[in-house]
């Protein structure tokens, strides 16, 4: 999430609250605000720096059992991990993953929020249904594309329709991975749509009325007015979209476990299978840095774009 | 005039612009309908209507109940109460601690409010999943694995919700709470009895959010909610997916159980939501 507010309108509120306190500040409110705050801060420090400080520590032990024991290895685990042709083979599955699943979700979220934005009849029903799998538990969406992309399923029903070969879909090395990408969309993409289209109302008028007055056409205004005004927006769907998608476990877990031959086996499933299946607590904690620190580094990257505008 | 960035301009365009769009919204909704229809189907009678493929697929033929008469009586029901229960108690106990978190980080002036805040947020921007196995072996050696306790818990604090509460108590005018002030009302009744009742939307819209976290939850409940007393609905259905004989009837109907909750309230509280993801995606 974007969190730094440069709306002018919340900089001021925050300004007006400021002054006022700065007439009468009273040690009363530090008192109230640690009040406040200690639920939450006790569950930062439970939820997300503890967990992050064992990962971190056991990424650089060997022999850990069920959280005690394990000596320090220094960077054994990395260097085992990265050594490892399997591992290798996840960051692999997991960058092709991404190379395709942001791109495809972002023009498909585009499309949808340019053609909402319109005025046509029922576009509040259309709107909604596209939302509507947001709403679906992740496994809910799994279990359904799953029976779909049965071999007599549905999907090979219709190609069958229209006098095209049926797929193996889930079983084969070469399809899997896009199979789950389509079932992933179906759930994503409603969502990152509302955030578009939130971007391309917020784009004044005045804009398109100067575009109409330079006689630019329809491309030509989508490209040099639309979309460099919803620059913002857009950075903020692709890295949310990047992070949540890098974070990918319910399908692979309940339909592929990874297979076939490896082909589905995304980061996330791996850690999970290295701790519990495998039992190798060290090797899944190194997979669990690992990933923290990919996520960390796109947050940033995020951080630096929203800067540089301002 | 017409705008250059408009589709929709002439009836023929229009007419375009409809048919694209129905045809999405209809591709969004087929899975779901196709489930609605399955559910109410028996197993063998689901892969009727494909070769050759009917409309029928959509509509079943005989109408029977006796998938979620299954349902009600196994595994699966009680994961239901479960779930319903632990998603409760997580966005009404995860509402007051994420709502006390802002209104401190909004109203209340002290010393390092700047940097409390940027370590909340920069803490939670760190996604649950990704620290979630760690947390899972902690929680073992809390003793805290099988129980409703630890199950709620990640659940309860939302950087996203405690985000969306400050920017709405930000723009409630700050002299409501200064007369109170002078009215002798402390920081605990300014909160309670001024910022909450004015701050429905901002709740419902961080409710919501709460509310599809847990609920869709899966890998948390996976790892830590396993003795079959204490298991969660995407948990039991993924169960029923996994099981030797599959009995495709009664998943649609779990499937559909668990899509009902949400969508339920996601058509009431449809603006709520969208206006409070819009106001974190642009205002960002």
């Amino acid at each position: 999430m974007t969190l730094i507010g440069s709306n002018p309108r919340v900089a001021a509120a925050e300004q007006a609250p400021a002054r006022a306190a700065t007439r009468r500040r009273s040690p009363g409110q530090w008192r109230a605000a640690a009040l406040f705050l200690l639920p939450a801060l006790v569950l930062l420090v439970a939820l997300r720096l503890l967990p992050t400080a064992e990962a971190v520590a056991q990424s650089f032990q060997r022999g850990t059992q069920s959280f005690t024991g394990g000596r320090f290895a220094g960077l054994e685990n990395y260097t085992l991990l990265f050594t490892d042709p399997t591992f290798q083979n996840v960051l692999w599955v997991t960058a092709v993953f991404l190379v395709i699943i942001v791109p495809l979700q972002i023009a498909c979220a585009l499309f949808l929020a340019v053609l909402l934005v319109e005025r046509f009849p029922g576009v509040g029903i259309v709107r909604t249904l596209v939302f509507i799998p947001v709403a679906a538990p992740a496994a809910v969406a799994t279990v359904i594309w799953g029976v779909a992309y049965q071999p007599q399923g549905p999907i090979n029903a219709v190609l069958a329709a229209v006098g095209l070969p049926e797929q193996p879909f889930l079983t084969s090395a070469d399809q899997a991975l896009l199979c789950i990408i389509v079932l992933l969309s179906w759930i994503g993409v409603g969502y990152w749509t509302l955030f578009l289209i939130a971007g391309l109302q917020d784009i004044p008028r005045e804009l398109y009325e100067a575009a109409a007055l330079d006689g630019a056409g329809w491309w030509r205004t989508l490209w040099s007015v639309t979309l460099p005004n919803l620059r913002r927006p857009l950075a903020f769907v692709v890295v949310a979209n990047t992070v949540s998608s890098v974070l990918v476990f319910v399908p692979i877990q309940i339909l592929t476990q990874g297979g076939p031959a490896g082909s589905t086996r995304l980061i996330m499933y791996d850690l999970y299978n290295s701790s519990f299946v495998l039992g190798d607590l060290n090797i899944g904690q190194t997979e669990v840095v690992i990933l923290l620190v990919f996520l960390i580094a796109i947050t940033a990257v995020q951080f630096r774009m929203l800067s540089k505008e301002k | 005039m017409a705008l250059p960035n408009q589709l929709a301009t002439t009836p023929a365009r229009t007419f375009a612009v409809t048919v694209l769009a129905w045809i999405a919204a209809v591709g969004f909704a087929l899975p779901l309908l196709w489930m609605l229809a399955g559910s109410f189907r028996t197993g063998t009678d689901i892969f009727a209507n494909l070769y050759p493929l009917s409309w029928k697929l959509f509509f079943p033929s005989e109408m029977t109940f006796d998938n979620y008469a299954t349902l009600v009586g196994g595994e699966f029901g009680l994961s239901v109460v479960n779930s319903i229960f632990v998603t409760a108690a997580t966005v009404l106990v995860g509402l007051l601690i994420c709502a006390m978190a802002a209104f401190a980080l909004s109203i209340l002036r002290f010393r390092g409010a700047a940097f409390v805040f940027a370590l909340v947020v920069l803490s939670f921007l760190v996604p649950f999943d990704a620290i979630a196995v760690p947390l899972a072996n902690l929680f073992r050696a809390w003793n805290l694995d099988n129980s409703y306790v630890g199950l709620i818990l990640p659940g309860l604090a939302n950087g996203f919700a405690i985000f969306v509460l400050r920017q709405f108590f930000m723009n409630i005018p700050f002299e409501l709470a200064e007369a109170a002030r002078v009215d002798g009302l402390g920081w605990w009744g300014i909160f309670w009895r001024i910022y909450l009742p004015l701050s429905k939307p901002a709740l419902i819209g961080a409710g919501f959010t709460l509310f599809l976290f847990q609920w869709g939850a899966y890998l948390w409940p996976l790892m830590i909610g396993t003795d079959p007393s204490k298991v969660l609905g995407p948990i039991a259905l993924a169960n029923l997916a996994g099981q030797f004989e599959v009995d495709f009837g009664a998943i649609f109907a779990g499937a559909f159980l668990l899509t009902l909750v949400p969508l339920v309230l996601l058509l009431i509280f449809q603006r709520q939501f969208t206006e409070s993801l819009a106001s974190t995606g642009t205002k960002g």
